[in-house]
């Protein structure tokens, strides 16, 4: 069976292409030969599938060989059905023949003889050598050629075809290539069929005991069939066979109960041969009737591999190659303990690199679906993590584990990938006590990396379990000790795996393996006792002695030789793995190794790069807010960052440590961060950069509702801050940005003066606030200095997703923290009185000062008095809510006055400069000011001559007063008002006489107005007459006293009555002559102040209990001398009382009485006799009787006569009556009674009976 | 009982907004679940099952990921095979994490720190996995 193996496999290796025989009848080939290989490889072809689909193949390769070729005869019938691949798919039968007779009595039989018989698929190539000048030559060939197809092309198969050796024609090379594809084509069936018969009936066969899958594999030819269609160019079948063979032969051995062997067990068998089919011939592999598993997967998976590369499918071969690897791997595995030391792990290795290598040099970008390009770098990147875990792992066995980085992707590829499982630990070679020496000497200098900041951190294991415990334990000859003495002296060093045990351990035990440990770590004790357990440094040179053995490849064995090597090899794969997985946009992993690779240019030295690197992690685990993970390298950014002299990125990482989660960093470290902060924010700082603390330092307004301030006022806005230092802070500045919701650009900025000191935690600062323009505020940016440092946070309190880095995620609140309202008044001034004030009197004005939701509190309020006005200065300004002010007054005027000095709402205030300053009490009260006044007023009252007296006019009484208000919490806000107020006397008077007496004593009646709303109370009254006037009798003038005192009501009248006659008066001087009358009034005034004109304040000291004051009202009267003194009077007598009626005569009577003498008046001469004169319009009156004529009247005073006149009215209604009038007597000497014309009712005429006669 | 290493949950912004764990070795599981996250992005849109199963291997550990309607992670580190079990415990956490939405004072993708859902999720777990 071995010689088929060997045959198969050099048939597999020589003959890669299909095979033509050329059947040569009439010596023909040399000639032709050249043209005919010209045309290979067939450029397209249309062959078969196995499931009789059409396929199209290019490029297909074939080989021409002359049937007496020895490749060809030299065959065994035999062998030819086991390798019937190789025989040839097509006979080619030339021929030649330029005669008839010849065709057939030679060539005729001949090629029945070939053709007959024969499975094989065949055709003919007749040879015409005619020249075509020939034509009696060629004529022939073209009747041997007719006769030959007619002979052997029937209708469903042509079988011919004719070659011109001078020039072919157009189509031959075409009907060619079709005749032999027809030909491959058929051939390719008829033995698929066969091989498939053979297969199906060796799988019935397959739990038979003596099935061999060396038959299967070869003889019943599923490889044999793969390998036709790998010569046919058909790949895709060749890839199902050899699918369908891995299939077969994984289930050949994992039901084979027996067992059998591995393999991999032969020197390089640690390299990999996943992609080279012909590492090992397969005779060498054969174990029984099968294979063995190690090399023949390996085999088989080339043969894919080998397809696939083939069909341009990189991506196939690296999906494919990572899950055999990794099933291999398991196989591997389980037979871990006859193979040798870690050549798990070896293979592993070289097989991911040679998978990578392979397919990155097959595979061209952008070839493939982005999809499936991803998918491949993906995989590339697995590929290379894979061979950097095994490749970390040998690192850790030969002791240089203290170079991984405990990173927490290296903890977790190593920490739970199981160790080595080696039937028996290595042990250490003879004569290598020196390199134990060594590596002791190492494992004793070596210090635990420290973290920057002092971070104390359980170090992230690298070893599922510790390792002296298991190489130990795998240790045939030792006997279980007590845990405690598996460990070595230097616990330091396998630091996660150490503390992990002396953790669980007892601290009785732990003390116990300190003290042994002790006395292992005494150099001496170095025997290699077989007993005694292993010490770490000694598993590790035994490990590295045995993987050295392992390892065949030098490349490899030279990687892990020192430690620069290992490192550049694991940078290279890192690298692989990240640039990969960054492609496949797997950025987390990407990201992840891109930290690994910083903490090896951290390492050495090359520190820009590594900051580089650990900001793309930071910035991923910030932005994804994983913070366990950002904890973990942010620290090492820092220290990148400080090594740089970063400054600003220094500042900014710790701040970002800072405000990682609390729980993450203990005290100590956050303490350190925070140092750190502070003591380069004192330093002096080459490029101050602002620093943003926003996720540190956190602030929002207060809770509630938000400050509210009337327009010019400033006020202290107090925010919350939180402070995410773990210490209290300084900060030497501190300010904050009001936002106006109106408009972006609008707002103010706040400045805290002093030095504020931050708590952890809550802290409440005051903010003094300037007076802000109208509008409601938010916050904005805090901003402040520590030492040199400028930092400025935007963040709220915490509220959205905290954690995140990128600050414009915020929500920000757009909850107002200042409301400044638009300007409003905020306070009122008014009077309280309505009524005007007496005048040239000290009167109360009350001014009531109503703030309107604002506080008063400290207002100042100034007045200044208008002109003819001023303020009483003796007496204090009173003030008192408004309220109970009218009340107050009272009292106040009642009683002594300084026992009210202690009640809140009632205060008596001094006037300083012209301002008031408001008490305390006042500053959300209504109050009313009491200010006493005087307005002065030269000018004596005019009183006014009969008649309802005339309006005075206001603007004589007014006066005004300017207030000026200044309030406010810092008096910013100023009211004005100008007040207006009235003063009047508080009489008007009016005169009138009321009669004269015959005596010539005028009765002079004097009305007085009053002016004010209060009671007035004339107590005295008397005239100072002007000249020509004289009191009558012997009064002083003055009314009757019993009069007095007479009350007048306030807007009443009342009237006093004179007696005054025309006379001289004594008048000694000229001079003094007095022009006008003065009335001289003496009166008293009940009012309130807040009505109106009241009693006029008075010094204290003056004032009388239960007296009012008398007040002096004086006003000027002038009166006239009566100029006329009639000397007749002329009565018209009534009229009878039955009443004047048309047509009826009536007589009407006036009496004349002489009034007077007759000499004092200027009347005419004839002193008894009187002109009359009778004037009635004739239309109204009939006059009957004298009209004109004399009477006589005796001059004597109080002579009368009666002048009677008959008359008759003519029409009705109402008349003038006749008037008498005497002509020679002036009419101002005549007192008419009636005084003037008046009217007299006219009935109608009685009715006539003549015209109403009874019936 | 199987033994479940951590339990977390992702918001749709990749963050993770609830942990539970329950062992203390909270880096190494962590960092698994997040570099999962990467496989979640390639499967999460090739099917319609919420339930995506065990996504990723880790040894003996494997991540089984449910990504709710809103693409919400919830993202389990287990070490058992109990896939129904799993799948109901995904499925209740799920009505948890609604109602946790329903909250109005619970803005989305914020951090679930409501003990109430903290307790409920434990039980759960114990109930479930």
């Amino acid at each position: 069976m071995a010689n088929y193996l060997a045959q198969f496999q050099t048939i597999k290796s020589t003959c890669g292409h299909l095979v033509i025989a050329v059947e040569d009848v009439s010596d023909l080939w040399p000639t032709i030969k050249n043209s005919f290989e010209e045309r290979l490889p067939f450029k397209r072809a249309s062959l078969n599938n196995k499931t009789r689909n059409a396929v199209f193949v290019e490029n297909l390769q074939a080989e021409f060989i002359l049937t007496t070729d020895a490749r060809l005869r030299s065959r065994f019938p035999q062998e030819q059905y086991l390798f019937w691949f190789r025989e040839p798919y097509a006979t080619l039968v030339l021929v030649t023949c330029e005669d008839l007779d010849e065709y057939k009595t030679i060539l005729k039989p001949r090629l029945k003889l070939i053709v007959q018989n024969d499975e094989r698929e065949w055709f003919i190539v007749f040879v015409s050598r005619a020249h075509p000048s020939n034509d009696q030559a060629s004529k022939l060939a073209k009747k041997v050629y007719a006769k030959l197809e007619v002979e052997f092309s029937s209708k469903k198969r042509e079988r011919c075809c004719k070659f011109d050796v001078h020039g072919p024609e157009a189509n031959f090379w075409e009907d060619l290539e079709a005749r032999i594809m027809e030909c491959v084509r058929n051939t390719l069936d008829t033995r698929e069929q066969f091989y498939e018969d053979e297969i199906r009936k060796l799988s019935e066969q397959r739990f038979n005991p003596i099935w061999n899958f060396c038959n299967f594999f070869i003889f019943e030819g599923l490889e044999s069939l793969a390998f036709m269609f790998e010569m046919a160019h058909l790949h895709e079948d060749a890839l199902r066979e050899y699918d369908e063979l891995e299939l077969c032969y994984l289930e050949t051995v994992n039901i084979g109960g027996k067992r059998r062997e591995f393999g991999g067990l032969d020197p390089g068998d640690d390299q990999a041969a996943l992609l080279i089919p012909g590492n090992k011939p397969l005779t060498q592999i054969v174990q029984d009737d099968s294979f063995r598993e190690f090399e023949f997967r390996q085999y088989l998976f080339a043969c894919q591999s080998k397809l696939l590369f083939k069909l341009n499918r990189p991506f196939e071969v690296s999906s494919r190659g990572y899950s055999f690897i990794i099933s291999f791997s398991k196989a591997l595995g389980l037979h871990e303990s006859i193979l040798p030391f870690c050549m798990r792990e070896v293979w592993v290795i070289t097989a991911c690199l040679a998978v990578v290598n392979a397919t990155n040099s097959q595979y061209s970008e952008g070839n493939a679906a982005p999809e499936i390009e991803r998918q491949f770098y993906r995989l590339q990147g697995d590929l290379y993590s894979l061979c950097r875990v095994k490749f970390l792992r040998l690192v850790y066995l030969i002791g240089y584990g203290t170079e991984i980085e405990r990173s927490p992707v290296n903890s977790a590829l190593l920490s739970m990938l199981p160790w080595p499982k080696p039937a028996v630990w290595p042990l250490v070679p003879d004569g290598a006590a020196s390199e134990v020496l060594q590596k002791e000497k190492i494992i004793m200098q070596e210090n635990p990396r420290v973290k920057p900041f002092g971070i104390e951190r359980k170090p992230l294991p690298l070893e599922p379990t510790a390792l002296v415990r298991e190489a130990n334990r795998r240790r045939a000859s030792l006997s279980a000790g007590s845990p405690s003495e598996m460990f070595d002296s230097k616990q330091g060093f396998a630091d996660g795996s150490a503390t992990d045990v002396s953790s669980k351990t007892s601290p009785s035990s732990k003390a116990l393996a300190n003290s042994m440990s002790r006395t292992y770590s005494s150099a001496g004790s170095f025997e290699g006792s077989v007993d005694r357990p292993m010490k770490l440094a000694e598993i590790f040179v035994a490990s590295e002695h045995v993987l050295m053995q392992t390892i065949s490849n030098p490349d490899l064995q030279k990687t892990l030789s020192s430690i620069q090597e290992i490192e550049q090899k694991y940078m290279d794969l890192t690298k692989g793995a990240a640039d990969n997985y960054h492609r496949s946009w797997w950025k987390r992993h990407g990201v992840v190794l891109d930290g690994e690779i910083a903490a090896v240019c951290f390492k050495r030295g090359n520190f820009d790069l590594a900051a580089k690197s650990y900001e793309k992690v930071c910035a991923l685990y910030a932005g994804e807010g994983w913070q366990d993970l950002l904890a973990e390298v942010l620290p090492n950014l820092a220290e990148c960052q400080r090594i740089l002299n970063d400054q600003a990125g220094y500042l900014s990482s710790c701040v970002r440590l800072l405000s990682l989660d609390k729980g993450l960093f203990s005290t100590k470290e956050r303490q350190a961060f925070q140092s750190e902060v502070v003591s380069l924010a004192h330093s002096e700082m080459k490029n101050p950069v602002p620093l943003d603390v926003s996720s540190l330092i956190t602030f929002s307004g207060n809770p509630g509702l938000p400050l509210e301030l009337c327009d010019g006022d400033p006020g202290t806005l107090s925010v919350t801050v939180w402070s995410g230092f773990p210490d209290d802070i300084t900060l030497d500045s501190l300010s904050l940005t009001l936002m106006a919701t109106f408009n972006a650009d609008e707002g103010g900025k706040l400045r805290s003066s002093s030095a504020t000191i931050l708590k952890p935690g809550r802290n409440t600062i005051t903010f003094p606030l300037p007076p802000q323009k109208p509008g409601s505020y938010v916050l904005g940016v805090l901003t402040g200095h520590i030492g040199h440092l400028t930092f400025r946070s935007h963040s709220f309190s915490k509220a959205g997703p905290a954690d995140s880095d990128d600050f414009m995620s915020y929500e920000k609140t757009t909850r107002p923290i200042l409301k400044v309202s638009k300007p409003r008044p905020l306070v009122d001034l008014s009077v309280a009185i309505s009524s005007a004030l007496l005048i040239n009197e000290a009167q109360w004005i009350g001014i009531i000062a109503q703030p309107i939701d604002y506080s008063l509190k400290g207002a100042v309020m100034h007045i200044d008095t208008g002109p003819g006005l001023k303020i009483e200065e003796p007496h204090s300004i009173e003030m008192g809510t408004y309220g109970s002010a009218a009340q107050n007054s009272a009292d106040t005027s009642n009683s002594g006055d300084t026992g009210k000095d202690g009640n809140k709402d009632f205060e008596q205030l001094s006037l300083l400069d012209g301002k008031i300053e408001f008490p305390d009490w006042a500053c959300d009260v209504t109050s009313i000011l009491w200010i006493p006044i005087r307005a002065i007023d030269d000018k004596l009252a005019r009183g006014s001559s009969s008649g309802p007296p005339q309006k005075q006019s206001i603007v004589d009484g007014m006066r005004t007063i300017a207030l000026k208000l200044e309030f406010g919490i810092s008096n910013n806000q100023i009211y004005d008002k100008t007040i207006a107020l009235h003063f009047t006397n508080p009489f008007h008077a009016s005169t009138r006489v009321a009669y004269q007496c015959s005596d010539g004593t005028l009765l002079l009646q004097v009305i007085l107005h009053s002016q004010v709303k209060a009671t007035l109370t004339v107590k005295d009254a008397w005239l100072d007459l002007q000249d020509g006037f004289v009191h009558a009798g012997q009064g002083d003038g003055r009314p009757v006293s019993a009069f007095f005192p007479l009350v007048i009501s306030p807007n009443s009248r009342s009237g006093l009555l004179f007696r005054v006659c025309l006379g001289k008066g004594i008048a000694e001087d000229e001079n003094k002559l007095q022009p006008e009358s003065i009335l001289n009034i003496r009166y008293g005034i009940a009012g309130d102040r807040t009505i109106g004109a009241h009693p006029p304040a008075a010094a204290k000291s003056n004032k009388t209990e239960g007296a009012s004051q008398e007040l002096i009202f004086r006003s000027a009267i002038i009166l006239q001398r009566p100029v006329l003194d009639p000397c007749l009077a002329v009565g018209f007598l009534p009229l009878p009382s039955d009443g004047l009626r048309v047509g009826k005569l009536v007589t009407l009577k006036w009496r004349v009485e002489r009034l007077k003498d007759i000499e004092e008046s200027n009347v005419p001469q004839n002193n008894d006799e009187v002109l009359y004169e009778v004037n009635a319009n004739p239309d109204n009156w009939m006059i009957a009787g004298r009209k004109r004529g004399h009477v006589s009247l005796s001059p004597k005073q109080g002579s009368r006569i009666f002048i009677s006149i008959l008359c008759m009215p003519l029409n009705a209604g109402y008349v003038h009556p006749p008037h008498l009038g005497l002509p020679d007597i002036d009419e101002a000497n005549i007192n008419c009674s009636p005084a003037g014309p008046h009217l007299v009712c006219i009935l109608p005429p009685d009715l006539s009976s003549s015209f109403c006669v009874p019936a | 009982m199987t033994s479940t290493a951590c339990f977390i949950i992702v918001s749709r912004n990749d963050i993770p907004i609830y942990e539970a764990e329950r062992e203390d070795a909270a880096q190494l599981h962590q960092f698994i679940l997040h570099a999962a996250l990467d496989i979640v992005q390639d499967l999460a849109w090739t099917t319609s099952a919420m339930f995506l199963k065990a996504i990723d291997k880790f040894n003996d550990l494997m991540v089984s990921v449910y990504v709710t309607a809103g693409h919400t992670r919830f993202m389990l580190l287990h070490d058992s095979r109990n896939e129904d079990g799993i799948k109901s415990f995904f499925q209740e956490v799920h009505e948890l994490y609604i109602k946790i939405l329903l909250n109005p004072l619970y803005l989305p993708g914020s951090r679930i720190t409501s003990s109430h859902f903290d307790t409920k999720v434990r039980a759960l777990a114990r109930k479930c996995l």
